[in-house]
C-alpha cells in the first residue's frame, strides 16, 4: 500500500489540472489564462525531500504524459519537468531543505515552465501573443495563485514527503 | 578544449535537445493518426479520469446549483416570454418540414448536405496548458467518431475532432490558432454570401470570416452557418453572428468579425456531427 502511495499521489494531481480547468471555468479562467502547474509543484517537492532520481523519473514519464494526452506536442513536456527537477537536485547542494526553500523553488520553476511553454509556441508559430498580452494576462496571474497555494500547501506536503520517505527507508531492509 | 567535450552530462543535455527538436517536428507533422503508442496512454488516461471527473463535477455542480437558484426568478420571466414565441415557430417548422419532405420525394432526392448523424459526448478533461484550446471527450473510433468531424453544442458549432483513439477524442476548439483549420461558411441573407473561417481574433474574441466578395452586403447581426461545401462538415450548423465587415488589407475581398454563438468555455456535453451523405458518394453522384 505504501509503495502504491506516491505515484497514486503524483497521478492525481495530474489528472486534477486537467479537470480543474475543465470544471471551473468561470469567472476567474474566462478572464485570466490561468494555467494550473500542481504537478509541476508537486515534482519540485518531490526532488528536494525524497531525491533526484524520483523527481526526474517521475518529472519525465508525467511531462510525456502530458504532451501525449493533452497537448499533442511529443517531448516538450518531458524535457522540462525532468531538466527542471535535475537543476533543482543540484541547486539543492548549495540551499538547505525546507519548506521555504521548496516553494521559492517551485515558483521559480513555474515561472520557468511559462516562459519555455510561450517561447516554444511562438517558435513553432502556434500563437500570436505578443509578450504585453502573456505577461497581463497569463503569467502573473498564474504565477499570483500558484504563489497563494504553494504557501497554503508547502508544509503540509512537506511533512507527507518526508513521512513517507521514512517509511519507506524504515521498511525496506538494508 | 577537450574536457569540454568529454562531459557527460553536456553530451546528454544536448542529445536530449536534439531528440526534443526531433520529437516536437514529429509531432507537428500532418498526421493522419495517432502512433499506438500514443492512443493506448490516451485511452488509459481518459479512462482514469472518467473515475475521477465525477466526484469532481458533483462538487462543482453544488456551486453551480447555488449559483442558479439565485437567477431563477429573472430566468423564468424571460422563458415566459420566449415560451409564446416558441410554439409559433414550432407549427411553422413543422409545417415547413413537411413541405421540404414531399418536395423531396418530387425530385427523387433522398439526401440532403443537412442531414446528419449526432453521437453524443461527454467532455471530461481539457487542455491544462491552454496554448491550444482542446478538449478530451470520452467517444472515439469505436463509437463511430472520426478525425475532422464537427464539434457542436446546442447553442452551435465549437471545434472539429483533431485526434481519434479507439475510446476518446480530441477536439480542438474554434479558438484554437490553427491556419490549416478553415471551414467552409455563408452569411445568411436574401442571398447567401460564401466565405471561409480562417482564425480567431483573441483581443475581440471574434472568428475571422475572410474572402467575402467585396460587393457583398453583410449587416451587422446576421446568421452565419456552416455551408457544407467542404466535405466533411454538414451543412446550416450554426456557428454566430456578424459583428463587424471590413475591407482586407488588400480590398479585393471583406473579412467579417464573427461572434460565435456559443461559449467555448462553459462545455459539458457535445454531440460530435457526422454527415449522411460520404464524400465518396458525392462524387458519384457527380
Amino acid at each position: 500500500m505504501r509503495r502504491f502511495f506516491l505515484p497514486s499521489l503524483v497521478t492525481v494531481m495530474f489528472l486534477l489540472e486537467s479537470i480543474i480547468v475543465q470544471l471551473f471555468p468561470d469567472p476567474l479562467f474566462d478572464v485570466y489564462l490561468l494555467v494550473p502547474r500542481i504537478l509541476l509543484i508537486l515534482i519540485v517537492f518531490i526532488t528536494i525531500f525524497i531525491g533526484q532520481t524520483e523527481g526526474m523519473t517521475y518529472g519525465f514519464i508525467f511531462g510525456l504524459l502530458y504532451d501525449v494526452a493533452y497537448t499533442e506536442l511529443l517531448g516538450a513536456y518531458a524535457f522540462a519537468f525532468s531538466l527542471i527537477a535535475y537543476l533543482i537536485a543540484k541547486a539543492m547542494n548549495v540551499f538547505h531543505k525546507n519548506a521555504w526553500t521548496a516553494s521559492f523553488f517551485a515558483i521559480v520553476a513555474i515561472a520557468c515552465v511559462e516562459w519555455y511553454a510561450y517561447a516554444i509556441q511562438l517558435v513553432i508559430s502556434r500563437t500570436t501573443m505578443p509578450v504585453q498580452t502573456f505577461l497581463q494576462s497569463r503569467f502573473l496571474p498564474t504565477l499570483f495563485i500558484h504563489t497563494i497555494v504553494i504557501l497554503i500547501i508547502a508544509y503540509p506536503l512537506k511533512q507527507t514527503l518526508l513521512k513517507w520517505c521514512e517509511k519507506r527507508d524504515e521498511s525496506s531492509p538494508v | 578544449m577537450p574536457k569540454f567535450f568529454l562531459n557527460k552530462r553536456l553530451i546528454i543535455l544536448l542529445v536530449s535537445i536534439m531528440v526534443l527538436v526531433a520529437l516536437i517536428g514529429f509531432s507537428l507533422k500532418e498526421r493522419s493518426e495517432l502512433t499506438w503508442m500514443e492512443k493506448f496512454a490516451k485511452d488509459t488516461v481518459v479512462f482514469m479520469q472518467s473515475i475521477v471527473h465525477k466526484p469532481a463535477q458533483l462538487v462543482a455542480g453544488f456551486f453551480e446549483n447555488v449559483n442558479d437558484l439565485r437567477r431563477t426568478y429573472e430566468e423564468n420571466k424571460q422563458l415566459k416570454a420566449h415560451l409564446e414565441q416558441y410554439v409559433l415557430l414550432q407549427s411553422e417548422v413543422e409545417s415547413l418540414k413537411k413541405e421540404n419532405e414531399r418536395l423531396r420525394e418530387l425530385l427523387d432526392k433522398k439526401e440532403s448536405l443537412r442531414d446528419f448523424v449526432a453521437i453524443q459526448a461527454t467532455v471530461i478533461g481539457r487542455n491544462p496548458d491552454r496554448w491550444e484550446e482542446t478538449l478530451i471527450v470520452n467517444k472515439g473510433s469505436q463509437h463511430g467518431v472520426k478525425k475532422d468531424m464537427a464539434v457542436i453544442t446546442p447553442q452551435g458549432l465549437i471545434g472539429k475532432v483533431r485526434s481519434v483513439s479507439p475510446f476518446s477524442a480530441t477536439v480542438q476548439l474554434l479558438s484554437a490558432n490553427d491556419r490549416q483549420n478553415r471551414i467552409s461558411a455563408f452569411v445568411q441573407g436574401d442571398e447567401n454570401v460564401f466565405g471561409l473561417i480562417e482564425g480567431y481574433d483573441e483581443e475581440r474574441e471574434a472568428l475571422l470570416l475572410k474572402r467575402l466578395p467585396y460587393d457583398a452586403k453583410i449587416n451587422k447581426g446576421q446568421r452565419v452557418f456552416t455551408s457544407g461545401l467542404g466535405g466533411i462538415f454538414p451543412k446550416g450548423l450554426f456557428i454566430g453572428e456578424v459583428e463587424e465587415v471590413v475591407a482586407d488589407e488588400y480590398g479585393l475581398t471583406q473579412i467579417a468579425y464573427i461572434k460565435p454563438a456559443a461559449n467555448f468555455y462553459d462545455i459539458d456535453d457535445v454531440m460530435i456531427v457526422k454527415r449522411k451523405i460520404e464524400m465518396s458518394q458525392e462524387e458519384e453522384g457527380q
